[in-house]
């Protein structure tokens, strides 16, 4: 069996952990750069708040008539409480596979058999215990297959009639529960999916549970495939299951503060190239295309700016001093005097595996393999940027808007929660 | 942020091996004394008089478990209505206890926000102030 543990709207209940004059307040929490809301605690979401993704400042009048708490993404609370939540969670499963900051899965073997009364009680007690230990809501949802776990903790979070804990053992309660469930709310099935799946006459997860897989494997794929069979029972992922490796890497960031420098845009530009280099080495690939680009912002009063840039490599590179050149080459196209930028980023398109990879007879490739390894070994032992590419700058002048920030409460001395004797 | 070398550094002649190798013990850990529950504990500080008759005083680091089992007259802290209090809890009269003199114990009433966020377990006193920023 497998239980998948998940914090209910994780950033703003990590925010009420410390600070109880706001656990019964609506709270919101801004993304990076305060930019768009990225969370809203339940409170909110009653009130009809704090929809994701929406620009706080369309929102801002009406949050502030809510009586709405804001908050600015505090990561170091975040990670910390997160791995206390895991710790926690760990206890109670003889495996764990932390999922993401603010889900986990539990795994029991075949041979720790239990009633379903069995398995709602000990959802009942992990429930409990994150709860008295870190102070975070959150939801278990048990099942057969990772699939069917997901489906559990959907069901414990939005169907009504689960308590906060959903066990999906019985065909019957299967049944029930995926018949409620739109097609798009199973792991794995995206909007596009969802309505391909939709024109075939499938609506519900139910429907998508009841076809003949290897019809859909035919018509869609091996991973659709697989969904259906887990919705049946039938385990297919396993704990080690390495996602595909990704078409296109993008770093993007808004700046902390509008920049209308030349050298602190190409610096910005470089610790992009720097960061999309590195994980094109992680997942062994090679770029064939680079694109640039800097925009002011939309909102800004004065004309808005976006300029991009795209450039081609003459050989497939994976080298961080061939990507780096060519921010010195598209600089002179988008940096323009008395823009103010907002935001810029580096995109690396037309992957090609770096095994696979037909190098040319006339243009040989200038990469350096063993500098690049060498330099993604210190870095991953002492720190990203311990070894960088003097482009990059020393000093970073773009570091996050967080005008927001709740304390860090349990990272820094000076942040501890005070206590009223 | 750079992290330390894992490794010994050692010079190239071996030369007799300390008799007392064998012993070497991990130096003294005062996380590992003092916390029972790392996931679960939190540091707090202190600020006030009202329980100086348990030993705290304004300025203390206060060890809070939120695992640990609630006992009658347990120092825990608590959060009441939106402020964490540290006092000593009567379970059977309901009430929050002080400990600082002649201070009258608080009755819990409805509408109250009560929820208590661990116990106490250690308090630190620090007889000459931090020296180091934090």
């Amino acid at each position: 069996m497998y239980a998948l543990c998940d914090v209910n709207s994780m950033y703003a209940s990590c925010e009420k952990v410390f600070d109880p004059s706001i656990r019964n307040k609506p709270v919101v929490v801004l993304t990076n750069n305060d930019g768009c809301i990225c969370a809203a605690c339940g409170i909110a979401k009653r009130m009809g708040i704090g929809k994701k993704f929406v620009p706080y400042f369309q929102v801002k009048k009406e949050l502030e008539a809510a009586g709405a708490v804001i908050r600015s993404s505090n990561y170091e609370l975040y990670a910390d409480l997160s791995q206390r939540m895991m710790d926690t969670c760990a206890r109670f499963a003889p495996d764990i596979n932390v999922y993401s900051i603010d889900e986990c899965f539990l795994y029991y073997p075949k041979q720790s058999s239990a009633t379903q009364e069995g398995w709602e009680s000990l959802g009942m007690q992990i429930r409990k215990a994150v709860w008295r230990e870190v102070r975070l809501p959150i939801c278990v949802g048990i099942g057969p297959t990772p699939t069917l776990a997901k489906v559990a903790n959907h069901a414990a979070k939005k169907i009504e009639g689960f308590k906060g804990v959903a066990v999906l053992d019985t065909k019957n309660i299967r049944k029930t529960v995926l018949s409620k469930m739109a097609v798009t709310d199973v792991w794995g099935i995206g909007n596009r999916l969802g309505k391909r799946l939709n024109a075939l006459g499938v609506n519900t997860a139910w429907e998508l549970a009841k076809r003949d897989p290897t019809q859909i494997r035919k018509e869609f794929s091996i991973l659709v495939e697989n969904t259906v069979r887990e919705l049946n029972g039938e385990v297919r992922h396993s704990w080690d299951t390495v996602r595909a490796a990704k078409k296109e890497i993008y770093s993007t960031r808004s700046f902390g503060e509008r920049i209308t420098d030349f050298e602190e845009l190409r610096s910005a530009l470089a610790s992009h190239a720097e960061i999309v280099a590195t994980k094109l080495r992680k997942q062994k690939s090679l770029t064939s295309s680079m694109t640039l680009f800097a925009t002011s912002s939309p909102h800004d009063t004065e004309g808005y700016f976006r300029k991009s840039y795209f450039h081609h490599f003459a050989v497939s590179t994976n080298d961080t001093r061939n990507i780096l050149k060519v921010i010195e080459i598209a600089m002179s196209q988008l940096y323009k005097p008395k823009v103010r930028y907002y935001k810029c980023g580096v995109g690396l398109m037309g992957l090609q595996n770096e095994e696979l990879f037909q190098y040319d007879l006339f243009t040989p490739s200038n990469d350096n393999t063993k500098l690049m390894a060498c330099m993604d070994t210190i870095n991953a032992r002492y720190g990203r940027s311990t070894v960088h590419i003097a482009a990059k700058g020393f000093e970073q002048k773009f570091a996050m808007r967080r005008a927001f920030l709740s304390p860090q409460y349990t990272t820094k001395w000076s942040d501890i929660p005070k206590i009223i004797c | 942020m750079l992290k330390f070398i894992p490794i010994k550094a050692s010079a190239g002649i071996i030369g007799f091996e300390s008799p007392a190798a064998e012993y070497t013990q991990l130096n003294l850990d005062l996380d590992q004394l003092l916390i029972d529950h790392p996931s679960a504990t939190y540091i707090g500080i202190a600020e006030g008089e009202s329980m100086m008759g348990d030993g705290i005083f304004s300025g203390d680091l206060l060890i809070v478990d939120r695992a640990q089992s609630i006992n009658d007259q347990d120092v825990v802290v608590a959060n009441l209505n939106g402020v964490f209090v540290c006092k000593k809890i009567d379970k059977v009269q309901r009430c929050l206890l002080s400990s600082g003199q002649n201070l009258a114990p608080y009755f819990l009433k409805e509408g109250d926000e009560f929820q208590i966020e661990g116990v106490v377990t250690r308090s630190i006193r620090l007889h000459r102030p931090f020296t180091k920023q934090l």
